[in-house]
């Protein structure tokens, strides 16, 4: 008889052990969720970046298309932003690069896309590619939108009946196309991709790519992945020794390149011609 | 339900190794609920020993739709407890289901090294504690199939 009750005993043990361990799991992480949540409010300041207060060599006041296309994280101590043209090849070579990139360092950056079509013959589609994204960013969709246009950038630069291919990627990635053509046609998305040229020409951006980090030119031969960590990775490293040093820092948390309107800058940007 | 019953326990005798395992496991599912709560509260994590903790917890690598890796481990380390408690009280079925869980788990903790060293190379020492109670769990039921022959 008692052997029968230690067997049956025996029976739920494992399950009240299993039991109490769910318990004591949900219960600890609950606890310790709620113990760090109110600290790290507190201290969510500390991390806005106050990374380049030192060096800031590319502010314009031209801002360009406001919001930003971005990625990443809007605090990050780290800017990365991409000048680019849909119908450059380069471009179309980096692209997976800078999704190797964002995918690699994701919110410790912010990674920032911006139009820059040339105005060359070559380049007859670019501008329209452009408004085309932006277009496909009104309905929050920019992203799938510049990665269909680069990575089939052969097969729509080729074809005279472009603007259909492009409705076909609109569709596929479940755009309302009634507004997707709208907007084409309108001025919203096309302020949006001249917004950002305005930028490009505040910093005599040449060619495309151009790539910015933190503000600062990267050189056309520097722009590979290996290369490229190496910058990011000691901007990062700067960024969080500033965070250290000044930790309760109340600075203005505009990383370069993004706006700012300091004085010398802007005069440049102001009397800046196009280098064209 | 009867003939799962490992017969050549004593029915109240424990078995060892699966309750070793259950340990492991245990310390598996305190980390990834330590990585949990870290992913969620934003906090960052101190690193000492490897330092590249934030590159691989805040990397794309770090959540599956959305939700942190560190849940699914947590998810996937309750799972093995459970089962190796069950098998330590006498149920062999679940300590076959264990043994196929900790080998699918193991074999995605070598993946998940993979991506440390050579994606995002840098390495994370919580998740390379995770990796090792991977291989533990997996070693050990993988022990206990040539020690019972």
């Amino acid at each position: 008889m008692s052997n029968e009750k230690k067997n049956s005993n025996n029976n739920n043990l494992p399950l009240v052990i299993i039991g109490l361990v769910l318990i004591a799991a949900v219960g600890a992480g609950w606890w310790f969720y709620t113990q760090s949540k109110t600290p790290s409010k507190k201290g969510g300041n500390t991390n806005t970046s106050v990374a380049n207060t030192t060096k800031t060599p590319a502010i314009v006041s031209a801002l360009g298309a406001q919001p930003p296309n971005m990625l990443g994280s809007p605090n990050s101590s780290v800017t990365v932003e991409e000048f680019a043209d849909f119908q450059c090849p380069t471009c179309g070579v980096m692209h997976p690069k800078m999704k190797e990139l964002n995918s690699i360092y994701g919110s410790r950056i912010k990674f920032i896309f911006r139009n820059y079509p040339l105005a060359i013959p070559a380049h007859d589609k670019a501008y329209d590619a452009a408004v085309a994204a932006e277009a496909a960013g009104l309905q929050g969709r920019f992203w799938d939108m510049q990665n269909l246009l680069f990575t089939n950038q052969q097969a729509w630069s080729a074809n005279p009946d472009y603007r259909k291919v492009w409705e076909g990627y609109a569709s596929q990635i479940g755009l309302d196309i009634e507004k997707f053509k709208n907007d084409m046609a309108g001025l919203n998305a096309k302020s949006r991709v001249d917004a950002d040229l305005q930028r490009g020409r505040a910093l005599n951006i040449s060619s495309t790519p151009s790539l910015f980090v933190n503000g600062v030119l990267i050189p056309f031969e520097q722009m590979n992945i290996e290369t490229l960590r190496q910058i990011i990775d000691s901007e990062l490293q700067k960024g969080q020794s500033n965070q250290q040093k000044q930790p309760t820092s109340g600075a203005p948390t505009t990383p370069a390149p993004t706006a700012q309107t300091s004085q010398p800058a802007s005069n440049t940007a102001a009397n800046t011609a196009p280098k064209k | 339900m009867n003939e799962e019953v490992l017969t050549e326990q004593p029915a109240n005798k424990i078995a060892k190794l699966p309750l070793l395992a259950a340990l492991v496991a245990l310390v598996g599912l305190c980390d990834a609920i330590y990585l949990t709560i870290h992913h969620y509260t934003g906090e960052k994590v101190p690193c000492s020993v490897t330092g590249g903790c934030e590159a691989v917890l805040s990397s794309s690598y770090a959540e599956i739709g959305g939700i942190p890796l560190a849940v699914f481990g947590a998810a996937a380390y309750f799972i093995a407890f459970s089962l190796a408690i069950l098998a330590a009280f006498g149920n062999r079925l679940m300590w076959k289901l264990f043994g196929f869980q900790v080998t699918i788990m193991a074999i995605f903790s070598v993946y998940l090294l993979y991506v440390q060293k050579y994606e995002i190379r840098e390495f994370c020492q919580y998740c390379l504690l995770s990796a090792a109670v991977c291989v533990t769990l997996f070693a050990i039921a993988l022990f206990s199939r040539f020690w019972r022959t």
